[in-house]
């Protein structure tokens, strides 16, 4: 329900013999809450189509034959309208709706876990009958349905008002839950012998009005009374929802969406909910550990600091700073980003930093585009998406978009591997192949754009928006990257919105955590001077990234790693590379929260505190800085990265001068270009809604209301008494920029230069029966926080292969049988999946998944082609 | 000057007659009150399964704050009360409790309900925070007696007497009217004495706050006092 920004024009009408006005094509429901007089409703969500189900909503309405009772979710107020919501009509067709719904609503209350928090119960209070005359036995059904591994549904509990039913249907789009039934036996019901696996199933059970979906993973944890709440930010992927913790006892329970309108509008992914279990893992890493005799013992942060101390010092010492090396990056806040940007250029002086695993794109080039907002997406009259599946990968983006192009607001041109959730509403889509990727963008401009007479969209603001990212691990960086570039000549004035998908990557690439850059979006050249002024040397030349990182360390050229909460064995796509790199370094020392398979190679692990156990800022795919708290304190001696960065440097005999993470927060904002007049949100305990899109647009962007559902999420109503009402868009903080204060500092993204060409390998032709091979990320497989969240430790699938039909038939096999891809001596067993969308020349192969790992096919420096046999 | 003296002891000799107010206390005890308010019990059905459901009302209503529940999923294979949630964990600190019965009120299984032993002390804090293993009443539906608690021959029978002798709606109307479940040990009970005339005081052995201040109250209004 993203309806394209208008001018508002205004109706007036009259609300229980007072008049008021009102924006026109609003609803009765949200006309009346706007002006105060709040309508008990079930069944009516802002965010989703109104249907007039559960008719508690029902006011008093003027019509050519006198008042009359209608649902005020239904009807658009109109000029001159007479509305009454007080009068006996309406209290008594109230009072009656009221009971009918209780007719077969169970007395759950006390074992309901949304006893407390519960529309029904409060609205019964303010608006309902207070005795039942009803005697008789209630409705009875099996309790409760598992219908998912996260959802259990209590169909005695439900009062069908149909919000789980149109939710999946009109916003996740996949309608695995529907009505069954009619008349009284009416019941919401699962497809036979399937289940209810939506990656979003669990926004469902925030909007339920009742308590007839539960979340397992939070099932008879606690009662809403119990919770305490902070508002803060999810940083599993990119995009960063906003989201309310809530925690009882110091442990965190629960996250509900909050309405965000310019990121989530209130919605989650289920990773992203409950992705916080990872805090309680058993492998959390405690205290800091130093392996001795292949024995990792726990010792103390001073004996730790000391020997990651020396260690970088020898290191320096004997073959220069550049032999030492950052990977990683994206799992730290900005503060602690900034830290660590701080201490590896400006303290120890090596400018080998890379936040990303080599399977994203060069942030070079991602500076220089003119950055879109997810919101532009709302304007956009037409989408073009250069990346991965969405839904995999920025889920809550994936919303966003499908939403839009489903309610026909836009078209869209897709660009993929293989098939996507998008794929059917594509107005045009071509499958990717390795090395071919320029030939489709041509046609995309040539048959595409140029068929819908849109020719004048290249000269119009804001009409087109790519979305660009990796579409999968096999097609050449190099060759995306001149990809974008050729877009961005050929489209001007269109807008890009980058879908890298690691939790704060952006903040970590904001902050200088890639080589040849400099926190604030600035290079190494263009202000290298400015911050060896004020920092104590900056590096000599632009670093390597993480792939020649690697490289170097094999060669001997390097022998110092530090992981910054990475585990490049498992994230990294040359897993063999990694392997033989880790075995031969001298010291890796590991910054990391919980072990996995990167920290047995480690010689020092300092524990880090993970998101939700501290404050900072965090940077989202839009460039927007938003505040994530802490809810809960840091499990056994874990400290904050900015902490541990700032220990180390002091070992070092350079102190990082900050005290607290405001102090860092002021650093940032008087030395990053891009960030500057950011400072509050910076500083804790602000008011800081939906955070600030950086660089600060001078000029004020529209800003729109929140929407949200006041029955949803009854505990969030206390985040908006405490401060003001969460604001959406680019605002323009009050204390704003001292523009050209200091000129050396402005952020200027002409400074990166689109034009200039990088050569990507073209790729060597493969011969008839081979396949290009390509990996494609899901949103559940083994990594390490899904592993060690409870509720997702066994969601990784089988490997599997995706394939196009005819290659099945060619070879003989079908959907589901067991199929060996090979490269040379390397052979990978993996499940069919058939996928008319895979061009016939790629065999997509899945990625961290159970059983099989089709890295071993990857190699980085080869291109990959691969054989297939049965 | 002697009758200074001897009008000194007019009192005396006048109560000499008088039944004897006090007892060899803590030796000999007086019956309690119906609503005298003591420790917690938690109690079962006659089938044995818990009342408790878990569900934190208690927790919620407690003015002290000295309640701590968690719920969790009931086994269905061997449930632990009927329903599907049970309470987990129970946890009244003693220190603060201020003994105000909202608890008995807001449950809505009468699980947890109090009987009237209030003589107990601790030597440690944690001895003062009961948990469920306390509280929960035995296999006979008997309150486990712990080594610093002084119950009497008989004070397990009143262990959920206040509950009883008030009317479950708060209205005067349903006053002894039978509106609770039955108790391990004990059956349905009856109600107790309140306010009202409609009470049982041989089956409940109740003896009434008149009965048991008799000493204290003069004969015009039914006491023995002169």
């Amino acid at each position: 329900m993203t309806e394209k920004l208008t001018n508002e024009e205004t109706v007036t009408f009259t609300l229980n013999g007072e008049e008021k006005t009102a924006v026109k094509g609003e609803l009765i429901i949200e006309a009346c809450e706007k002006n105060g007089e709040f309508i008990p409703r079930f069944c009516y969500h802002p965010r989703m189509k109104p249907v007039g189900m559960c008719r508690m909503c029902l006011v008093e309405v003027s019509s050519p034959r006198g008042p009359s009772l209608q649902p005020s979710c239904y009807v658009e107020i109109q000029n001159g309208m007479e509305v009454n919501t007080q009068s006996d009509p309406v209290k008594k067709a109230q009072d009656g709706v009221l009971e009918y719904l209780l007719l077969n609503h169970p007395l759950d209350c006390p074992v309901c876990d949304k006893g407390g928090e519960c529309p029904l119960q409060d609205q019964t209070l303010s608006y309902g009958p207070g005795e039942s005359r009803f005697i008789e036995e209630k409705r009875h059904f099996l309790k409760p349905l598992k219908i998912s591994s996260l959802v259990e549904l209590d169909r005695e509990r439900c009062i069908q008002c149909g919000r789980c039913i149109r939710f999946a249907k009109e916003i996740s789009g996949e309608a695995e839950i529907d009505f069954a039934g009619r008349g009284e036996d009416t019941e919401v019901a699962i497809f036979p012998g399937k289940e209810f696996d939506s990656y979003f199933s669990l926004n469902t059970v925030q909007i339920c009005p009742v308590g007839a979906l539960t979340a397992v993973p939070y099932r008879f944890k606690s009662r809403p009374w119990d919770l305490e709440q902070i508002e803060s930010t999810c940083q599993f992927c990119a995009v960063q929802c906003k989201l309310s913790v809530q925690s009882s006892q110091n442990e965190i329970l629960r996250t509900l969406g909050i309405d965000s309108d310019a990121v989530n509008q209130s919605w989650l992914c289920d990773r992203g909910r409950f992705g916080f279990e990872a805090i309680y893992s058993s492998n959390r890493v405690n205290s800091p550990k130093i392996k001795k005799d292949g024995e990792f013992i726990d010792v103390s942060w001073p004996e730790a600091v000391e020997e990651v101390a020396r260690a970088l010092s020898v290191a320096k010492i004997a073959n220069g700073p550049d032999s030492i090396g950052f990977i990683g990056g994206a799992r730290l806040n900005n503060e602690g980003a900034y830290a660590f940007s701080k201490l590896a250029k400006g303290v120890i002086g090596t400018d080998n930093v890379d936040a990303q695993l080599s399977d994203g794109i060069d942030p070079n080039l991602i500076f220089g585009l003119r950055r879109a907002t997810i919101n532009d997406l709302d304007q956009a009259e037409i989408v073009v998406t250069l990346c991965g599946d969405l839904r995999e990968e920025l889920p809550v983006l994936f919303l966003r978009l499908r939403t839009l192009v489903a309610n026909e607001a836009l078209l869209l041109a897709e660009f993929s591997i293989g098939e996507t959730p998008l794929s059917q509403y594509a107005a045009f889509r071509r499958s990717l192949v390795p090395g071919k990727v320029q030939n489709l963008l041509e046609e995309l401009k040539d048959s595409f754009l140029s068929s819908f007479g849109r020719d004048d969209f290249e000269q119009k603001d804001g009409g087109i928006v790519f979305v660009v990212g990796n579409p999968g691990i096999g097609i050449d960086g190099l060759e995306i990257e001149h990809s974008i570039r050729a877009l961005a000549k050929s489209f001007p004035n269109a807008k890009f919105l980058p879908a890298l998908r690691r939790g704060n990557i952006f903040g970590a690439l904001d902050m200088g955590l890639s080589p040849g850059l400099l926190p604030g979006r600035v290079t190494l050249k263009s202000h290298g001077s400015f911050f060896g002024d004020k920092w104590v040397c900056v590096p000599e030349k632009v670093g390597k990234n993480t792939k020649e990182m690697l490289q170097s360390v094999i060669d001997g050229t390097m022998d110092t790693l530090i992981l910054l909460g990475s585990d490049p064995i498992s994230d990294f796509p040359d897993k063999n590379l990694v392997l033989k790199a880790f075995e031969k370094a001298k010291n890796i020392i590991c910054v990391e929260s919980i072990m996995n398979e990167s920290t047995k190679y480690a010689q020092v692990i300092l524990p880090a505190s993970m998101d939700h156990e501290r404050a900072g800022t965090v940077t989202n795919l839009e460039g927007r800085v938003t505040h994530a708290g802490d809810k809960v304190t840091a499990s056994g001696a874990s400290f904050d990265d900015w902490v541990i960065a700032s220990l180390i440097s002091a070992e070092l005999g350079d102190d990082l001068g900050f005290n607290s993470r405001e102090d860092i927060g002021s650093e940032i904002c008087s030395f990053a270009p891009a960030y500057r007049s950011t400072e509050k949100y910076f500083i804790s305990g602000n008011d800081f809604g939906d955070g600030v899109v950086v660089p600060i647009a001078q000029v004020p962007v529209s800003i729109r209301a929140r929407k949200s559902d006041p029955i949803e999420v009854p505990g969030l109503s206390s985040i908006e008494r405490q401060g003001s009402p969460i604001r959406s868009g680019n605002s323009l903080p009050s204390s704003v920029a001292k523009v050209g204060s200091e000129s050396q500092i402005s952020f200027d993204n002409s400074m990166f230069d689109l034009n200039s060409t990088v050569s990507y390998k073209l790729l060597e032709e493969k011969r008839e029966s081979s396949f290009y091979l390509v990996l494609e990320k899901s949103l559940y497989d083994n990594g390490t926080l899904l592993r060690e969240s409870k509720s997702f430790e066994n969601s990784a699938r089988e490997s599997y292969f995706k394939l196009n039909p005819v290659l099945l038939a060619e070879l003989g096999v079908n959907e589901g049988d067991m199929i060996t891809v090979s490269k040379e001596s390397v052979k990978v067993k993996g499940r069919v999946v058939a996928d008319s969308l895979v061009s016939v020349a790629v065999v997509v192969a899945s990625w961290n998944q159970n059983s099989a790992d089709s890295r071993e096919l990857i190699s980085l420096d080869n291109v990959n082609i691969v054989e297939v046999e049965r | 000057m002697a009758t200074n003296f001897f009008g000194g002891f007019k009192v005396s000799f006048k109560q000499i007659s008088e039944p004897r107010v006090t007892t060899e206390y803590p030796k000999e005890k007086k019956p309690k009150p119906p609503r005298a308010h003591g420790r917690h019990v938690l109690n079962r059905y006659e089938d044995g399964m818990e009342k408790c459901i878990g569900c934190e009302l208690c927790a919620g209503v407690c003015p002290a704050d000295c309640i701590y529940v968690r719920g969790l999923d009931n086994p269905m294979d061997d449930p632990v009360s009927p329903g599907e949630r049970y309470g987990y964990v129970y946890e009244i600190n003693f220190l603060r409790c201020i003994h105000c019965d909202l608890c008995v009120e807001a449950c809505p299984t009468e699980a947890i309900t109090e009987s009237k032993m209030f003589e107990f002390s601790f030597t440690s804090r944690a001895d003062a925070i009961y948990t469920k293993r306390e509280l929960l009443v035995d296999d006979d539906g008997k309150p486990k007696a712990q080594p610093w608690e002084d119950w009497r021959e008989g004070d397990d029978r009143n262990t959920s007497a206040w509950m009883r002798a008030t009317s479950p709606q708060g209205s005067k109307d349903y006053e002894g009217v039978v509106a609770w479940s039955s108790e391990l040990g004990h059956g349905i009970r009856h109600p107790e004495g309140g306010q009202g005339d409609n009470r049982d005081d041989e089956a409940t052995g109740n003896i009434s706050l008149r009965e048991t201040r008799k000493d204290h109250i003069f004969k015009n209004d039914g006491g023995r006092v002169r």
